[in-house]
């Protein structure tokens, strides 16, 4: 698979993982900025929580800050597979914790 | 440092969904420019992509304005019509399997609906963009290219066609309404038709070859 098709899968990766959390009002669209913040908004969240920074740091890395889309066709983004793995695993992990603390109904 | 506009303010293509397409073209890293605003390349880059025959490219060269010029020159002018598109087979095949995945996904869970839907409106919009330029009809790069291909249209409504954008809106720019599971559902039943057409439109670019 190619790059840019490689950089899509991972973003889904990471928005099931984040969306296994059963969100008060909305999933996680998209790893765009506005996507993130419209995620943070609606749901409530704090903008400062570790899942927002990783959440953040990753759409950083995979370039779908911006929201264009045209020069997607070319392939422009650079290899960071393996950061991307890592921030995967550690989404995967604090999604977890907060899914096990609002069974405890420590989160709202 | 160049500062082009693209896209649909350049088409007169506007709706109130519209934004603004800035593209900068620079010697290097440049901390001035938002990424969230800008698309930032160097020239090297850009060169590159013009030598490719690459449809960013041609999309630059069909569909864009000078807005400044460092040097009072404008670069992309002077770089004249890039390379022919010789690419079409391939990228029309990883925009396909783009949207095959994106449609298994959504036919295998109920969550992330919203961001499949905005995957297939991608694929779909970036699949008939590089067909109209690789296979020679009138090129386009509107977010409704893929209805904008005549006899070869892609075989959705246009109510269909506009769920689709919103949810790539949604996705990426951050609003809009929330899709109906109503919306949802109708939307689904024409994915294997989209299916159908990709597969026949990438047959035909390949006979073309």
């Amino acid at each position: 698979m190619n790059e840019f098709n490689n950089r899509i899968e991972a973003q889904r990766q990471i928005l099931q993982l984040v969306n296994r959390y059963g969100w008060a009002v909305e999933e996680l669209f998209g790893l765009s900025a506005k996507g993130i913040g419209r995620w943070i908004s609606v749901n409530r969240i704090d903008p400062k929580a570790a899942l927002v920074e990783l959440v953040q740091t990753a759409s950083s890395k995979l370039f779908f800050l911006a929201n264009k889309s045209q020069e997607q066709v070319s392939s422009e983004y650079r290899d960071a597979s393996t950061e991307i793995s890592l921030l995967t695993a550690a989404i995967e992990s604090e999604v977890e914790s907060l899914r096990h603390q609002a069974k405890g109904g420590v989160v709202g | 440092m160049h500062v082009y506009a693209f896209g649909s303010i350049c088409r007169g293509d506007i709706s109130v969904d519209s934004d603004i397409d800035l593209l900068a073209i620079v010697d290097g890293p440049d901390s001035r420019f938002n990424p969230e605003i800008f698309s930032v390349y160097t020239y090297g880059r850009i060169k590159e992509l013009w030598d490719d025959g690459n449809p960013f490219a041609w999309h630059l060269a069909l569909e864009s304005r000078l807005v400044f010029s460092a040097d009072q020159t404008d670069y992309l002018q002077a770089l004249n019509k890039p390379k022919q598109y010789r690419n079409c087979d391939r990228d029309c095949d990883k925009f396909f399997r783009l949207f095959q995945k994106s449609h298994h996904s959504i036919m295998s869970s109920k969550k992330n609906r919203v961001f499949e839907l905005s995957t297939v409106f991608l694929s779909v919009r970036n699949f008939a963009s590089c067909y109209s330029l690789g296979i020679g009809v009138q090129p386009n790069f509107s977010r409704r290219s893929a209805l904008k291909l005549g006899t070869r249209n892609a075989p959705i409504s246009g109510d269909v066609y506009q769920i689709l954008e919103r949810a790539r809106i949604l996705s990426t720019r951050g609003y809009g309404a929330q899709l109906t599971e109503e919306e949802i559902e109708s939307t689904l039943q024409n994915l294997p038709h989209i299916d159908t057409w990709m597969a026949a439109l990438l047959e035909e670019s390949k006979s073309n070859e």
